[in-house]
């Protein structure tokens, strides 16, 4: 166990929270397919390949999309390298573990033995790499619509779809608020990180980790209470409105036809 | 664990929304009636904190490490109903910002880890706190004992959710077309971690911010310590101290509910047909495979999983009204019912104290 | 000049710690006032009492003759234009940022008045513009920097024009450039008719910023007067805590007397 390890996993935690916000914001910025749609025919259309992906039982189809999704990034200027390193890996390293025993484990016709009886069947082999290539497929959809899309055009379209103001309103300030207390998370954890010698004792280290959450929770608690306080000044009388600003034009409502013809077709021939 | 999209069929995703968008509604609806407005920050705050603790790599005893959720000091400090929203919008971001957990599958998450951990954090740590001073050793104990609980819950019911994919979501050849592990490979696999990792980072983290919070700012475990409070603790406090039975019986009702909610769902939407099935070859394999056959069950038991697995078709394929299958079924049952009786009970002994709570 | 703000003998306690006892003050519309004080001598209290975020436990607090008291909030109408009318700047400006971006932020107070859309557009496009933040018009908030978090929380308030300017230490914690951008809004303010109530325990701009000091000492006033009779009273000023005597060195000369903390500023 390397010296103070745990610190150090929990600290790239953070560090890679804070840059994907960072990322997203500079793709955001420009100017790609997705980037010239109305945000809600995003967010609908995207959604609606995901289901697709759901939907869908069999690999061709799901694979088809997973290139339709590749696709769509490129012409929206997200990078398949990106993809790569930051979505495609983590998820194959995740689900291919989860999905690795299931080859051998179902039931079915085999087609490769190994010795001690193990055998791969079909069945195995097939459900493996649906389970893969779904996640993948499903992951690689909502990274590419967070990464083109500023979280507040995410939270109005939702909002334009009747999503409760109070929790969009929630959604809003607690996404904000994530990166105020991961920084001050962090900031505390690497003081701790810079001060310690040696390997600190197991016991020392959860005491250690427990004060920090309390002091991390205490902070919280007096930051939701002075926000309350600065709504209130502000005007705040209990009922939250939002500003929003879409307007769909021609060229949205053939991205929204788009969408939803991919999505049923897919869903059709995937039955 | 955070299930990505693709684990779950479109069926059982879209059970889990609905039951996920009833544990919403419910909670909404009582935080309304206490100030929104108010707890509105202070909910988006919790949620956030929450999701910095799910970031936490905890060092736990033996050498491993773990991930909490933070739903049980949400429940403790916010309330049920605060850490039921408070949890969801985290698990929100998580899926939808940073792509941890699916967007088809935030139903069900929202389930396991808000709603289901939020209510089982709050039971327990309510029970076993009862008459306990705000800064005694009991609460810390409560805590921690809620945490293990809570993440072990939301674990289980995962495990079924997955349990149950092969069962029912294959295509003609037997080939699982989500999960593709069994009860008996899903069970075990889930459960294993939680009772060793996630329940015990659960289960000190809670106990750790109890502590810590009864030395920093003892108020804000008044509002769920069910002790009496002046008008203006009430008053500051973030949400009533009022019962959180119908919540509670809400859950009793669902968990009783359940085995036939499975079993409709089943019916409505089994994707098999006899033709399917016509391979007597494969269909014995996928009943080896999902069955742990037991020589003998007490009589009762025995009817009671009859009662479950009979109103199958008559071609459904054995594993469907196999032993194990009615046991779990049986056992869910068995839980909501002794939740109901509990909560019965409560009911019934509060009523014999003196009114506590000022008008 | 009339009189805007009276304190009358308020007290109020957090969470049953006094932070202010029996503190009295009379605020004339249209003064320019710098409230000194300690961590911990009442400051930002004084101030949250002023706009009415909460109410004092004792005495009152009179606005235009009316006192604050919460069942006055209970109505929209009054409490709106209250609102409207006095802006308090928090001291930490990531209270105050609390919206996705800082379009919303700004316009955040506009809506809650419930304004037109085009004309909370266009206000809020004219206030980023007065503070020099129209580039960071689709920022979020925590990517910027302290200096930049502070003249987005002032847009915020004074985007609706308010004739009452809380400032609760607004050049806290900023580089020397961005203090200067504060301190020149705060004295263009100063020969306006507006209201300014600045509290701070930074001496060296007191008396750019202010033609009264009033100095706050655990929870009551201990002095209220022109700034060259308080700066120049070092006994009151130790008193308060708002300057330091220790052993310090000229060159090769070193003594020891009470000073402000800039070293820099004074001389013999």
């Amino acid at each position: 166990m390397k010296r103070s390890g745990f610190i150090a996993s929990t600290t790239v935690g953070f560090t890679r929270a804070l840059s994907h916000a960072l990322m997203s914001e500079e793709i955001a910025r420009q100017r790609g397919l997705l980037q010239a749609l109305d945000a809600r025919v995003r967010v609908i259309g995207l959604f609606a390949l995901v289901v697709a992906v759901t939907l869908s039982r069999r690999l061709a189809v799901v694979l088809a999309l997973f290139v339709g999704a590749a696709i769509l990034a490129v012409l929206s200027k997200v990078s398949l390298g990106t993809l790569a390193k930051r979505v495609w890996l983590v998820v194959l390293a995740f689900t291919g573990v989860i999905a690795l025993p299931a080859m051998f484990v179902t039931p079915g016709d085999p087609i490769a033995t190994f010795a001690g009886g193990l055998h791969i069947t079909t069945q195995g082999l097939m459900t493996a790499a649906l389970l893969i290539a779904r996640v993948e497929t499903a992951v690689t959809f909502t990274t590419v619509l967070i990464l083109c899309t500023p979280w507040a055009h995410v939270l109005k379209a939702l909002h334009s779809f009747r999503l409760p103001r109070e929790v969009t309103t929630m959604l809003a300030m607690t996404h904000r608020y994530v990166f105020l207390l991961v920084e001050t998370a962090s900031q505390m954890f690497e003081s701790r990180h810079s001060r310690t010698v040696g390997r600190l004792p197991r016991a020392e280290q959860r005491r250690m980790v427990a004060r920090s959450a309390g002091v991390l929770l205490s902070k919280s608690i007096d930051l939701g209470n002075d926000v309350y306080l600065a709504m209130q000044a502000r005007g705040f009388r209990g009922e939250v409105r939002i500003l929003s600003d879409f307007s769909m034009k021609p060229r949205d409502y053939a991205g929204l036809l788009a969408f939803l013809c991919a999505g049923t077709l897919a869903i059709w021939m995937g039955r | 664990m955070h299930i990505p999209d693709g684990y779950l069929s479109p069926s059982t995703c879209a059970t889990l929304y609905a039951g996920a968008i009833a544990g919403w509604y419910a909670a909404l609806k009582q935080v309304r009636q206490v100030l929104l407005s108010r707890v509105v920050p202070m909910i988006s705050v919790f949620a956030a904190f929450a999701f910095v603790v799910m970031m936490f790599n905890l060092p736990l005893p033996g050498g491993t490490t773990g991930h909490a959720i933070g739903v049980t000091i949400s429940a403790i400090v916010l309330g049920p109903s605060g850490a039921i929203l408070a949890i969801s919008i985290a698990l929100a971001i998580q899926a939808l910002f940073f792509g941890d957990g699916g967007i088809t599958t935030l139903g069900a998450n929202c389930f396991n880890m808000a709603i289901v951990g939020s209510l089982v954090a709050y039971g327990s740590y309510r029970l076993i706190s009862a008459g306990a001073g705000i800064s005694s050793k009991r609460r810390i104990v409560a805590a921690a004992i809620a945490g293990y609980l809570a993440a072990n819950a939301s674990a289980f019911v995962a495990a079924i959710e997955f349990g149950v994919q092969p069962l029912w979501f294959h295509d003609a050849a037997g080939t699982p077309l989500y999960a593709p592990y069994p009860f008996h490979v899903a069970l075990p696999a889930m459960m294993i971690g939680h009772l060793t990792f996630a329940g015990l980072a659960e289960a000190l983290i809670s106990a750790g911010l109890v502590a810590y919070l009864q030395v920093a700012d003892p108020r804000l475990l008044q509002s769920t310590s069910g002790m009496a409070m002046s008008t203006e603790e009430r008053a500051g406090a973030y949400l009533a101290a009022s019962s959180p039975r119908r919540l509670w019986l809400g859950v009793a009702l669902l968990m009783l509910l359940t085995p036939l909610g499975v079993l409709a769902i089943g019916k409505a939407w089994s994707e098999w047909s006899p033709a399917e099935f016509a391979a007597a070859g494969s269909r014995a394999q996928v009943a080896a495979a999902a069955t742990m056959p037991t020589a003998t069950s007490p009589a009762g038991m025995q009817r009671l999983t009859t009662l479950w697995t009979a109103p199958f078709p008559a071609y459904a394929p054995t594993f469907v009204r196999s032993a194990t299958f009615g046991y779990l079924l049986s056992a869910m049952f068995g839980v909501g019912f002794l939740l109901a009786l509990s909560l019965l009970a409560q009911r019934y002994l509060e009523r014999r104290r003196t009114t506590r709570y000022f008008p | 000049m009339a009189l805007l703000f009276e304190l009358e003998d308020v007290n109020f306690e957090y969470e049953r710690i006094p932070a202010l006892r029996g503190l009295s003050l009379q605020i004339a519309d249209g003064e320019s006032i710098a409230v000194l004080g300690a961590n911990g001598s009442g400051k930002s209290t004084m101030l949250r009492l002023l706009d009415a975020l909460c109410f004092p436990t004792q005495g009152s607090v009179t606005f235009g003759g009316r006192p604050l008291t919460a069942e006055l909030f209970h109505q929209d109408g009054f409490a709106l234009s209250f609102r409207r009318r006095v802006a308090l700047v928090f001291q930490n400006p990531d209270v105050q940022l609390f919206n996705p971006t800082v379009f919303d932020e700004v316009a955040f107070g506009p809506l809650q008045l419930q304004w037109q859309k085009h004309e909370i557009v266009s206000r809020v496009s004219a206030t980023l513009e007065l503070m020099k933040i129209s580039h960071l018009r689709e920022r979020s908030p925590y990517r910027l920097s302290g200096g930049e978090k502070k003249r987005v929380a002032l847009a915020s308030v004074i985007v609706l024009e308010p004739e009452v300017l809380l400032l609760d230490e607004p050049t806290s914690g900023l580089d020397p450039r961005s203090q200067s951008q504060i301190i020149d809004l705060i004295q263009d303010w100063k020969g306006s008719s507006k209201t300014v109530i600045t509290a701070t325990n930074q001496l060296e701009i007191v008396e750019d910023i202010a033609s009264r000091i009033v100095v706050l000492e655990e929870g009551r006033v201990a002095a209220n007067g022109k700034p060259e009779e308080i700066l120049s009273n070092q006994q009151l000023l130790l008193n308060a805590n708002l300057v330091h005597a220790h052993r310090h060195s000229h060159g090769t000369y070193e003594h020891s007397h009470p000073h402000m903390h800039s070293h820099s500023k004074h001389e013999h």
